[in-house]
């Protein structure tokens, strides 16, 4: 615990953490991240391109069969990728 | 007689419309219009005729919208945002406020402005 | 060729109205030849905020649409020559002027006018399409509310995707006392989550509410902090620098005490 924490526990404040600015910034956040997803239909498109290219350097995948999606519920939401792999790439060197 | 009502007016059609016109709403009409109500800030009535306010007009009015300077605008309450008759365009004075209660009010055209007195009932 | 700024929130109530009569006045005052242009068609207000209510014979509407000259419709305020105002139409219909008729209107004012300040009407519809339109530079209004700053956030978003990339942010009725105690987001919390730049922030404060009463903006009276803050905007805008100013609520005994130390 910081001296300042201690301090406000001191004087009776509450901590940073119940504080109602510190809830009003974490709702906030969260509210944002699924705001923010709705408009991103052309990101998700890209994410999907970049990360084919990305594993495809190290193994081989089944594009079709590949899944990007989010997952949301009340804490959050979660990046979800379900990537069948068909065959690892031998190690050169 | 005080009010000089042009009878070639009064034989125009008239609508009633029986309550408050509120901001944005508005009323077009060729003849006279009667508003048994208010006329809020914000609506507007333009009419070919005369124009009458059985309660406070705040709004905009032109009478005699098509050119007719017999018309005249009468209201309980006259304190419009802005007054029209015929081709005259008139506003209350700036820093000019509502002065609450005072008896009805109509306004004509009288040697070529507009003129605004106390209602006096045909005698 | 002067500039076209839209000033605009998402939400309605953050104080979009009073922000662009205030900062449109102050930039008059420097001097410069300013146009704001309400496009809240059917709940028009930035006359009522001017107290130019009365002056009004034809709108944005009736200019658009040829009914009359673009500079009959034009209201000359009464305090400042170089200022003007383009109403909205209040009993037409919202849909009467498109995004193109916007644009070409925007190019004919900025040949006359330093600065086109457009007040665009709350939510993110046809009124905000139109309003953003002609416009080359934003200025985002929000409130230190969860609400109001999501909004923000969203709007943002639409003003990049129409190409507007560096929209600023102006931090509405900040009441410090409440920052204090940590009962209210500050300037850096909202800065953090929506990553512009900051144009200004103002402090709420009773004069506002006095100044829309009278229909005379705030700028013009010198004691008016929020008065203060928008005129220091409106520098900003024209391209000054000017740092932020003080938000304290009034100054302590012990900072007034630092003070005349200092001026020793």
């Amino acid at each position: 615990m910081g001296f300042t924490s201690m301090l406000g526990r001191f004087f009776g404040r509450d901590e940073e953490s119940s504080l109602s600015k510190t809830m009003a910034k974490e709702r906030l956040r969260l509210v944002l991240v699924h705001d923010r997803l709705d408009m991103s239909e052309t990101m998700m498109e890209e994410l999907r391109t970049d990360l084919i290219a990305t594993i495809g350097k190290y193994m081989e995948i089944d594009q079709e069969a590949l899944e990007v999606s989010l997952s949301r519920d009340d804490d959050g939401v979660a990046l979800v990728a379900n990537i069948p792999v068909k065959n690892v790439k031998r190690q050169v060197g | 007689m005080v009010n000089k009502w042009s009878a070639a007016l009064a034989n125009k059609p008239t609508v009633l419309y029986e309550k408050s016109l509120r901001s944005g709403q508005n009323i077009n009409f060729d003849g006279n219009v009667v508003i048994l109500g208010d006329v809020n800030p914000g609506a507007e009535i333009v009419a070919g005729g005369h124009i009458l306010v059985m309660g406070s007009l705040r709004g905009l009015v032109h009478a005699g919208a098509l050119g007719d300077e017999d018309a005249t605008v009468t209201a309980l309450h006259f304190a419009p945002t802005q007054l029209r008759i015929a081709s005259h365009i008139t506003r209350p004075p700036d820093g000019n406020v509502d002065e609450g209660a005072k008896p009805p009010e109509y306004a004509r055209i009288q040697n070529d402005t507009v003129v605004i007195e106390e209602y006096q009932p045909p005698r | 060729m002067g500039k076209v700024i839209v000033v605009t929130s998402g939400k309605g109530g953050v104080g979009k109205t009073t922000t662009t009569a205030n900062v449109g006045t102050a930039l008059a005052m420097l001097g410069k030849k300013i146009v704001m242009v309400d496009t809240d068609i059917g709940l028009r207000n930035l006359d009522v905020v001017l107290g130019l209510e009365n002056r009004i014979v034809y709108d944005l509407v009736d200019a658009v649409r040829g009914n009359c000259r673009l500079k009959q419709a034009l209201i000359k305020d009464k305090r400042l020559e170089n200022l003007y105002l383009l109403p909205a139409a209040q009993t037409k219909d919202k849909t009467s002027v498109t995004t193109d008729q916007m644009m070409e209107l925007c190019s004919k004012l900025k040949e006359e006018f330093d600065f086109v300040v457009i007040d665009c009407p709350a939510g993110i519809e046809h009124g905000f399409k139109n309003a953003i339109a002609g416009a080359e530079e934003a200025v985002v209004v929000t409130t230190p509310e969860v609400s109001a700053v999501r909004d923000a956030d969203r709007i943002i978003g639409l003003l990049e995707a129409a190409g507007i990339t560096e929209p600023r942010l102006i931090i509405n009725r900040i009441r410090t006392n409440m920052v204090k105690t940590g009962d209210m987001m500050g300037v850096d919390d909202i800065l953090d989550i929506l990553a512009v730049d900051l144009l200004g922030i103002v402090p709420d404060d009773d004069a506002i509410v006095i100044s829309t009463n009278k229909g005379e903006p705030t700028v013009f009276d010198d004691n008016s902090r929020p008065g203060l803050a928008f005129r220091n905007i409106a520098r900003r805008l024209n391209g000054d620098e000017v740092p932020l100013m003080n938000l304290e609520e009034k100054r302590s005994f012990f900072s007034r005490m630092k003070a005349m130390f200092k001026s020793e």
